[in-house]
């Protein structure tokens, strides 16, 4: 059940390129308080078309992590890759989700153009991003939403928004960090069905950074525990559920029952 | 680190200026008939400081703007409080009361002169005006601004009435009104030393006036006098910022400044709102925050 | 709704009617029937001679507003981006904002003698800080979460500040420009007073020195209906250019 190291997600050679690679990282933040050492040592890989789940305890620095992965922060010391090169800055194949929606998507523009940035920064032509926005739009429910503003949608609403935009430059990394948080629990099962559908047809390799036990091991193919501060990989447990998952079905599965009570002991415990 | 490096900065700029503004002088491409040198300046300040004159003068300031800001800020929050409190009268005030705020406040100047001539009356009577239309509004909002889970937690705790008000009312108004005595500060100093420079009183603006009436021998004085009236208002902005820091100290917009920490996730935002943006026209009411303000 | 209206509206008309007819039978000097401090403003504002004062000032006024705009954007910008200046100069820029600058009008005159330019340089020299320091505050403030987003998703550096970090500030660059302006009608009538020969200014201080008080009462209502006029200007164009904001606020204000 337990096994750090690299194990793919589906038939894939094992010898293919992980998409995320990270040796040793560690990431330190200095600062008139003193040291602040947000993860002392984190090692794993993701394999190309893997759902991977980080969980971890509040203040385990997922959030850092997070950054790393993306690009968005340099490690301390130790390698992150993406597709076997270091990473210096953000790669244009990556797309992130971050939790807070409100901050993240762009209140000044309409939800189509929001989606449609990523897509006129890479200069696509008007037509193909018209049908890239409408496609990708549609793929997360809000087909009639594009001349809407994000504050004028249900917070679920605006997080599909953002998944959208993210998806809409076809990225071989989608990082998303606690993305269902700030959400009611309905919806919030909706949310976990969407994005298990999306990386079906988008083919896209997930980094789903999350505190729920239950929502990792219902999405994932593998869960990446990390221990509170200072940060190391605790364990890296293979989730071999039947796919495709379903909110009924999948949770009522004795072997759920197990991996949840498992990880849950790994995370209360440290 | 970072610290020693800033303060060395400014200290840096600070000294270019000055050295530029004394080369300049020097050199003669400022003219020592206009404009006096750095040196001259410096000189009549320092001197200044030490004249009882000076300090009289600074009293006089002072006497307009404290009594005009005391008398505006009572009435204001009287006012506001009495008309926050009714949905009527803040759906019938509230436009008249926009209305006056956009009226310049050099516009009554001359109205002031007419009623009182050119005294102390005047210049108090002036800033009470100018302060009160501003800081009325914001009274107005802090006092409906009422967080209704706070609202229902004292209905339910049985606190009501005048209790209700100073307990729970007026410390939830608290940062609302902070940030418009934020901004009568400010207004009233400027108020002040305006109505000074039309004789309407005496203090530092009618020293400036002076000065510059006496001709160039005095530049330097008027000066002196110009960057007097400048730090009087950095002064008074930074006591006004210490004592709100102080009473307000249990507010988000306080707490969130002391612990933007080290960590990089993402500090939780604060309502991020400049002091001048006082009321855009619109009724949405504007939270507070800590920045300096000037009508 | 006819009935939201008429609240609105009522106290307007009862404070109007008063002064009206309290004043209406005034044989008093200072306070002036106002149905002839209204007659004076249409003789002289509207059809009379005064009107050239007023399109004097009102000159003055843009001209000085446009470039303090202009410059206190412009510098703003680049101070932000240059952060050791920014740093570096921030308590002085400071000192200028809170610089009455009426205080300098002495100064000015002995700089640049009384005519155009010297109204001009003051008006813009006092309405600059406001937008400037806005300016910089509002594109400092900017949420990471915004930045981080934009660098995700491919915009260049450049394109950050044009489509992300301008418009988050939009909000606050507006509300410095509207305090700019509020500042620059006050400097426009205060360079005017002492030793100027035409303009609003030169008209109350004139009307002072010939206590013509129906016509410092008729400078009084004009300078109130610039303001308001300015005002409104001012609302409707947030209103546009800035919904986005007012509604996203709204929202937010709901669910609080």
């Amino acid at each position: 059940m337990t096994t750090p190291g690299k194990r793919p997600g589906t038939a894939e050679s094992v010898t293919a390129t992980p998409v995320v690679s990270l040796q040793h990282v560690r990431k330190v933040y200095g600062g008139a308080a003193g040291e602040k050492v947000a993860l002392a040592d984190i090692t794993f890989e993701v394999a190309r078309g893997e759902f991977a789940c980080v969980v971890g305890p509040s203040g385990a620095g997922k959030t850092t992590l997070l950054r790393t992965l993306a690009g968005l922060a340099q490690p301390t010391s130790g390698e992150a890759l993406f597709e076997g090169t270091p990473l210096r800055s953000v790669p244009p194949g990556i797309g992130v989700v971050f939790q807070d929606y409100g901050r993240s998507l762009y209140p000044w523009l309409s939800v189509a153009r929001n989606v449609e940035l990523p897509l006129r920064v890479r200069g696509v032509p008007k037509a193909e991003r018209t049908a890239r926005v409408t496609e990708v739009l549609t793929s997360v429910g809000l087909a009639d939403a594009g001349r809407s503003y994000p504050w004028q949608l249900s917070g679920g609403m605006q997080q599909r928004v953002a998944i959208a935009r993210s998806l809409a430059y076809r990225p071989d990394l989608l990082l998303m960090d606690e993305p269902f948080a700030s959400v009611d629990a309905q919806t919030r099962f909706e949310l976990e069905d969407l994005i298990l559908r999306v990386r079906q047809e988008f083919g896209v390799t997930v980094v789903f950074v999350t505190h729920d036990i239950d929502e990792a091991v219902y999405l994932a193919d593998r869960v990446i525990a990390i221990s509170k501060s200072p940060g190391v990989v605790t364990e890296i447990v293979d989730i071999t559920l039947p796919r495709p998952r379903d909110q009924i079905t999948t949770k009522a599965d004795p072997a759920f029952a197990r991996y949840r009570e498992h990880l849950l002991g790994l995370v209360m415990h440290r | 680190m970072r610290n020693f490096l800033t303060y060395g900065l400014r200290l840096a700029v600070l000294a270019a200026a000055l050295g530029l503004w004394q080369g300049l002088s020097a050199a003669g491409v400022i003219r020592a008939d206009e404009f006096p040198s750095m040196s001259q300046t410096a000189t009549a300040l320092w001197d200044l400081l030490t004249q009882s004159a000076f300090w009289s003068a600074v009293g006089e300031t002072l006497e307009g703007w404290a009594l005009g800001l005391v008398i505006g800020v009572a009435v204001a929050l009287l006012i506001g409080t009495l008309i926050g409190l009714n949905g009527f009268a803040y759906r019938s005030a509230i436009g008249v009361i926009e209305f006056f705020k956009a009226i310049p406040v050099i516009a009554i100047l001359p109205i002031g002169l007419v009623l009182w001539g050119a005294t102390l009356t005047t210049k108090y009577a002036l800033v009470a005006f100018a302060v009160f239309w501003p800081l009325v509004i914001q009274v107005c909002y802090g006092v409906r601004s009422l967080d209704p889970v706070v609202r229902d937690t004292t209905t339910v705790l049985q606190v009501k009435g005048l209790r209700k008000f100073f307990t729970v009312i007026l410390p939830s108004a608290a940062p609302f009104i902070a940030t418009g005595l934020r901004v009568a500060v400010a207004v009233a100093l400027v108020v002040d030393i305006v109505c000074e420079l039309f004789g309407a009183g005496s203090g530092i603006g009618e020293r400036i006036l002076l000065a510059e009436n006496a001709g160039p021998t005095q530049y330097p004085q008027m000066y002196a006098y110009i960057v007097a009236a400048g730090l009087l208002g950095i002064f008074l902005a930074g006591a006004f910022t210490v004592a709100e820091r102080y009473v307000l100290h249990w507010h988000e917009s306080q707490r969130a400044a002391k612990d933007e920490s080290q960590i990089r996730g993402y500090p939780e935002r604060r309502r991020l709102t400049s002091v001048a943006q006082l009321s855009p026209g619109g009724t949405t009411p504007r939270t507070p925050r800590c920045r300096p303000a000037r009508a | 709704m006819a009935g939201n209206l008429a609240t609105r509206v009522w106290l307007f008309v009862v404070l109007f009617l008063v002064w009206w007819f309290w004043s209406a039978g005034s044989k008093s000097l200072y306070f002036p029937p106002l149905s002839q401090i209204l007659k004076s403003v249409w003789d002289q504002w509207v059809t009379g001679t005064a009107r050239a004062q007023l399109g004097t000032s009102l000159e003055h006024l843009l001209v000085g507003y446009v470039i303090a705009a202009l410059v206190g954007i412009g510098v703003g910008a680049l101070l932000w981006s240059l952060r050791y200046l920014r740093d570096a100069t921030s308590p002085y820029l400071y000192f200028l904002y809170v610089l009455p600058a009426p205080v300098l009008v002495p100064a000015a005159m002995t700089l640049f003698g009384i005519g155009f330019t010297m109204k001009v340089v003051l008006i813009a020299f006092a309405a600059v800080w406001p937008t400037l320091l806005n300016t910089l505050d509002g594109m400092s403030g900017v949420d990471q979460v915004k930045l981080d987003t934009a660098r995700v998703l491919g915009v260049s550096p450049a394109g950050r500040v044009l489509r992300v970090v301008l418009p988050a500030a939009a909000p606050q660059i507006v509300a410095g420009l509207r305090n700019s302006l509020q500042v620059a009608i006050i400097l426009m009538v205060v360079s005017e007073w002492q030793a100027s020969s035409d303009g609003i200014g030169f008209y109350i201080s004139n009307a002072q020195q010939s206590f013509d008080y129906v016509g410092m009462w008729s400078a009084f209502i004009v300078l109130a209906i610039i303001g308001i006029i300015a005002n409104l200007l001012f609302v409707a164009a947030e209103n546009r250019a800035l919904h986005w904001h007012y509604g996203a606020r709204a929202v937010e204000g709901r669910i609080r």
